[in-house]
């Protein structure tokens, strides 16, 4: 089994936090599957995406994306990024834009800088942009401007963006914890069928179990910046994940003590 | 409560100290104070009717006024493009923003009439003074406008684009442009509106337009003449106002 990513001892603390976000963290990401990152608020699900996007600075460990170590003290090389595509939990869209030219800036790394100045696609970008835009069931809303979209819409035009990418890595931020239940699992039935169908690798956060082990192959669960348990999705038990949930007893007691 | 009490009593002390002073130091003799409502009531009847013969003077001065606030508005834009980029948060360092603004409230803090006065001190009467005074000092605004813009553009979509692996300039244009455009245009169509008021009376200073014409007809006692610019001065006011609203009401 090859691996799309290789997290080796990794740790990272966010600037001006006394806790680490990353916990001596050491994980592989097997290409071509569905991982989910499963775990409560706070426990360096963002954190670690965002680090394998290459958008932190200043972490210790070894990290490879695709193949290739990053470098924790530079960005990684422009020409590399469009392969790593990145859902971001609040969308992330440039709102007085339409839904094409949305999708179309996932293909600006793939331009020449040039051409993506020019803002002159050819005639593949809007071949694949377009796709993308069907993959997601949201043809007929290519020249509505993203303010006029629900939640539902924004989500589905930030998937065909990150599409629009061809990425073969796939990294997605809670994408459907600002939706329904029944809108969240279409929305995860198409990331994962769309990138099933390309050949390319999900990791997903989310905090819901019952999502997580519908649409992961592969379920990672996190708490307090390390790795609880890393187990295909048959094997998840309801005990590890009751007790990644748990409730944290730290602080009442603090509280309890300062009273008396 | 107490001192509370004594700021209110401070407060009143200082306002009634600073009339007493203005009284005190001013030659605000009783019997000219008397003759002044009538000599006011003399000069404004001089006034009417307004002489209606100066229609070409006014079509002039208010064309002069017009172009002289269009092309110092445009200074001003150009001046405060490379400006607001220096004065933004987001886009320099503090070791650059922070003298640029300093430099952009000293612009401001400067009055335009005086800014008309010393341009037309230094390249001579006519419009020209004009166009740079209204340049120079609606820079000051604009720029912060501008750098306001930038800043307050949401960061989440250009480190969208950055993650797609889009550069500098892709992003500037299709992640910063169409977040600022809106702002971009309210605020430079609010600052031509604010040219083109203050422009009108540049001319009192010798800067050009149609207050140029006023200061004449005054200083050569053709009040009736004077007055008729006077009504075309306001007449221009309410329909900058006039248009001002609609245009606002567009943007809301």
């Amino acid at each position: 089994m090859s691996a799309a990513a290789q997290i080796g001892d990794l740790s990272f603390v966010h600037q001006g936090a006394g806790l680490p976000a990353l916990d001596h963290v050491s994980l592989m990401v097997p290409a071509g599957e569905s991982t989910a990152l499963l775990g409560p608020s706070g426990a360096g699900k963002t954190t670690l995406l965002a680090l394998l996007d290459g958008r932190l600075r200043g972490w210790r460990g070894r990290v490879s994306v695709l193949g290739a170590p990053l470098d924790p003290d530079h960005p990684p090389p422009r020409a590399g990024r469009p392969e790593v595509g990145f859902i971001f939990q609040e969308f992330a869209l440039v709102e007085r834009s339409s839904v094409l030219r949305n999708v179309l800036n996932g293909r600006l790394g793939r331009m020449s800088p040039v051409r993506a100045a020019l803002g002159s696609p050819l005639p593949r970008d809007l071949e694949v942009a377009r796709a993308a835009l069907a993959d997601c069931g949201i043809a007929d809303l290519a020249e509505r401007r993203v303010d006029s979209l629900s939640g539902g819409q924004r989500q589905r035009v930030a998937i065909a963006r990150c599409l629009a990418q061809e990425p073969r890595l796939i990294l997605a931020d809670e994408p459907v914890s600002n939706l329904d239940p029944a809108r969240a699992a279409e929305i995860l039935t198409l990331l994962t069928g769309a990138a099933r169908a390309r050949g390319a690798t999900v990791l997903f956060s989310s905090h819901q179990p019952d999502l997580a082990r519908r649409f992961a192959d592969r379920i990672v669960g996190m708490r307090d910046g390390r790795i609880a348990f890393d187990v295909a999705v048959g094997d998840l038990s309801d005990v590890a994940t009751a007790d990644l949930y748990r409730e944290t007893t730290a602080l009442p007691a603090i509280g309890l003590r300062a009273v008396t | 409560m107490r001192s509370r009490g004594f700021g209110g009593f401070a407060a009143g002390a200082l306002v009634a100290g600073a009339v007493l002073w203005s009284f005190a130091t001013t030659d605000v003799d009783l019997s000219r104070l008397l003759s002044a409502g009538p000599r006011i009531a003399d000069f404004l009847g001089r006034m009417v009717p307004p002489d209606p013969t100066v229609m070409n003077e006014i079509l002039k001065g208010s064309a002069e006024t017009l172009r002289i606030a269009i092309l110092g508005s445009l200074g001003a834009v150009l001046l405060s493009v490379p400006l607001g980029i220096l004065a933004s948060e987001t886009m320099v360092s503090p070791v650059l923003y922070r003298p640029v603004r300093t430099l952009l409230a000293f612009i401001r803090a400067i009055p335009l009439i005086l800014v008309a006065m010393l341009m037309v001190g230094a390249v001579g009467l006519g419009p020209l003074p004009g166009i740079i005074a209204v340049a120079f000092h609606a820079t000051g605004m604009l720029a912060k406008f501008y750098a306001e813009a930038i800043d307050g553009v949401s960061r989440a979509p250009i480190a969208a684009l950055e993650s797609a692996g889009a550069g500098p300039l892709a992003r500037l244009r299709y992640a910063i442009w169409p977040q600022m455009a809106p702002v971009v245009a309210r605020d430079t169509i609010f600052r031509f509106e604010l040219n083109l008021r203050e422009s009108l009376i540049l001319g009192i200073v010798g800067a050009g337009g149609i207050g140029f014409y006023i200061q004449t007809y005054v200083r050569s006692f053709q009040y009736d003449k004077a007055a008729s610019m006077t009504l075309a001065v306001i007449a221009m006011v309410i329909a900058i106002e006039a248009i001002n609203v609609a245009l606002r009401r567009r943007f809301a």
